[in-house]
């Protein structure tokens, strides 16, 4: 399958697009999953993960660099036979499935708690499931598009933050290194999971308009993922005391309840509601490659089927059984193994195998 | 036609969700104020006050009371009174009665402001040294709402540092901050008036320790580094006469500007606090004459040596309570962890320990219009 021409995403839709699956729920509990394992000293592994997942960035770019014009599928199928390319899609399709319906749920349990506690799950997961139909129907050039909008819609958000350091304590962050390096580098693993998403590239890198500026793309989205990060953490950790901090859920929404304007009270409901945008931004695109994984294994072109199959059992199954909190923390962490494995060690190892493999053909050829 | 029917899908689903969690302001009753206390048999009583929307009532608010276990299990009697349902959504101030703060541990009975996510957590928490029963049914003729009141009482008197504007949300760093003691604001009913009182000093279980009055909280503020510009002070300088009935001896003058710097440090065994505190000042009146313009030193150096010592006696105070509100363990953790680590759990005693050096300086900026 090649790429479709005239469907192709910019630059900047395609940093979005990464920041964006990055960004999204994770952002909710990354401070108090922090200062859990590292006190305040837990900002400090953001930039160690930053490096981790830059470098796994570079990896999955290099393996695409391979195969220019199709999918990492084509490339699989090409290099070990076409079950290889198979499984694989099927492993990439469960795994968006699965990170779209726990960030999903996560979002449903969040506007449920803080906003609608009393309205049933599944009429959420509808209202919520319509829009994500219509935007990842189009394909990639159309969630370039919405990711950039949302961006461009939530820019002013990180300046409300500005007003909760009137009843900041900078004192909170020292000292550095308090228990020593240990601490802060068992608190990179609650890293990587908000940092998951590069793994997109393999799908959409046949779709980039200037594929050479492909790695630099991810830098800048790694690196403005990272701020996003920093900036939050920073901002919880000066706020709420080291012993309190843990002891939030959502440390990032429970300090915008201490914002006081003359003209509206309890701020974090618009909030919580203009959030959702930026929750979308995971499973939209997350729905659209898996929907585009199930595809390409039956030899289809088209993602509608696919997705009208996920949106509808997503529902009816909402209308049975959805998980909770704890359930949900713990699908999150299943789902980070798996995507440590699948955007840290499998892309390593085909860029090793590729190597040998060229390698080796040279040998022969000689 | 697909489109067409998740749209229609789409907006029975909108006006569904919005019916379900609705209330409307009819069947609301928003109580402004709620306090906590117990009665004499050392019971758990609440109280709140609810506005009232009527013409026919002659009193503008409404007020409930009860016995229960815990806030939210008295939320069926809180009902009962009322034609609404309370909500907890608009609480202006959180009062906590005298004869509550004589235990330990109180804090959790707050729980369900922090856990019910529509709740507010900015009222401002005031200790009530009087019964507050007494104060909930004041009903002053010649003072406002009770909830207005009081909320501005602390707003505005936080401002020049003469009492703590405390949130439940900043009361909740308190308790669990362990190198913190909890400080709130204080009120007390004098003749059939509610009057603040100052601040009133909690130890780390939250038990009512000393009360401190409005001058005692601006040296409080000043060592905490909260106290901002406008504060007001007055002093009486000891050499100067009094004349008749007259206190001709007194110095009365503002903050222009405030430092405070603390140094902290670790020396056998005990922890060592220096305060320096400077401040630019501008006179706003002083009784006895005096040539500001030619002398202005010594005046400084008495007032200051005054103030160094109503400062140093503030500190003993605390050391003898054994109470840390200035927030020195947040100091002893950033620069002398380890040893801040080992006495954590009872950093009253270590403040109790620990000397501290004190040191004013003030500059006369001003001398006011008149010499």
């Amino acid at each position: 399958m090649t790429s479709n021409t005239g469907k192709s995403i910019t630059s900047m839709q395609y940093i979005f697009i990464i920041s964006g699956i990055q960004v999204s729920v994770s952002i909710l509990s990354l401070p108090r999953d922090l200062a859990d394992a590292a006190g305040t000293d837990g900002w400090i592994a953001i930039p160690i993960g930053y490096i981790l997942s830059v470098a796994a960035g570079f990896i999955i770019v290099k393996v695409m660099q391979n195969a220019p014009e199709d999918t990492i599928f084509d490339l699989l199928s090409r290099l070990m036979g076409a079950w290889a390319g198979k499984c694989f899609a099927l492993l990439l399709g469960v795994y968006f499935l699965s990170f779209m319906y726990d960030s999903l749920n996560r979002a449903i349990l969040i506007t449920k708690d803080w906003l609608l506690p009393n309205t049933q799950p599944y009429l959420l997961m509808i209202l919520l499931l319509v829009p994500t139909y219509i935007v990842a129907k189009h394909g990639p050039q159309i969630l370039g598009r919405y990711s950039e909008f949302v961006f461009f819609l939530s820019i002013w958000i990180p300046f409300i933050y500005l007003f909760t350091l009137e009843n900041a304590h900078g004192l909170h962050l020292l000292p550095l290194f308090k228990e020593g390096v240990l601490p802060v580098l068992s608190a990179v693993p609650a890293m990587l999971y908000p940092s998951l998403g590069m793994v997109t590239t393999f799908i959409l890198y046949p779709h980039l308009k200037n594929k050479e500026k492909a790695p630099i793309n991810l830098l800048i989205s790694n690196s403005l993922t990272m701020l996003i990060y920093l900036y939050i953490t920073i901002i919880c950790f000066v706020y709420f005391s080291p012993d309190e901090i843990t002891l939030y859920n959502e440390p990032i929404v429970s300090i915008l309840k201490s914002i006081e304007f003359r003209f509206i009270e309890r701020i974090e409901v618009p909030f919580i509601a203009f959030y959702l945008f930026i929750f979308s931004l995971a499973w939209i695109p997350s729905a659209y490659i898996a929907a585009f994984c199930i595809s390409w294994i039956s030899g289809k072109k088209d993602v509608a089927l696919p997705l009208q199959i996920f949106c509808i059992v997503i529902t009816v199954s909402s209308f049975f059984f959805l998980p909770t909190f704890n359930q949900n923390d713990r699908l999150g962490l299943w789902i980070g193994w798996l995507g440590i494995s699948i955007e840290y060690v499998f892309p390593l190892c085909l860029l090793v195998y590729i190597i040998l493999n060229k390698h080796f053909q040279q040998r022969t050829a000689l | 036609m697909n489109v067409r029917l998740l749209f229609t899908l789409l907006i029975i689903c909108i006006s569904l969700t919005g019916c379900s969690d609705e209330i409307t302001l009819e069947n609301a009753a928003t109580p402004l104020a709620h306090g906590i206390d117990l009665d004499e048999h050392n019971k758990f009583r609440f109280y709140n006050t609810v506005p009232l929307f009527s013409k026919t009532t002659k009193k503008k608010s409404q007020e409930n009371s009860g016995t229960a276990y815990s806030l939210r299990q008295s939320k069926a009697q809180q009902d009962a009174f009322s034609p609404g349902s309370i909500q907890g959504r608009n609480y202006q101030v959180l009062l906590i009665g005298k004869r509550l703060l004589q235990y330990e541990d109180w804090f959790p009975m707050l729980d369900v402001l922090f856990r019910d996510a529509r709740n507010t957590v900015m009222d401002r928490v005031i200790a009530v040294d009087s019964p507050l029963s007494d104060v909930f049914d004041l009903n002053s003729k010649d003072q406002p709402m009770l909830p207005i009141l009081l909320r501005g009482m602390v707003e505005t008197k936080s401002k020049i540092s003469e009492t703590y504007s405390t949130t439940t949300q900043e009361l909740h760093r308190q308790f669990h901050e362990k190198g913190i003691t909890p400080y709130i604001a204080e009120v007390e009913i004098v003749e059939k008036k509610i009057k603040l009182k100052g601040s009133a000093l909690l130890n780390e279980r939250g038990k009512y320790e000393v009360s401190f009055g409005a001058q005692e909280t601006v040296m409080l503020n000043i060592l905490q580094k909260k106290a901002k510009p406008g504060l007001s002070l007055s002093y009486r300088i000891p050499d100067k006469p009094n004349k008749g009935p007259f206190a001709t001896d007194m110095l009365s003058f503002s903050a222009e500007k405030i430092k405070t710097k603390v140094i902290t440090s670790f020396q056998n065994g005990r922890f060592q606090f220096d305060f320096h505190i400077k401040m630019t000042i501008g006179l706003s009146e002083h009784l006895f004459p005096y040539d500001v313009a030619r002398d202005a030193k010594k005046l400084e150096k008495q007032a200051a040596a005054l103030m160094q010592a109503q400062i140093e006696n503030v500190i003993k105070k605390l050391q003898k309570h054994q109470i840390d509100p200035i927030g020195l363990g947040l100091y002893a953790r950033a620069f002398h962890y380890k040893e801040y680590k080992k006495v954590k759990d009872h950093w009253g005693k270590a403040v109790a320990d620990a000397t501290f050096h004190v040191k004013v300086d003030l500059t006369i900026g001003a001398m006011g219009p008149v010499k």
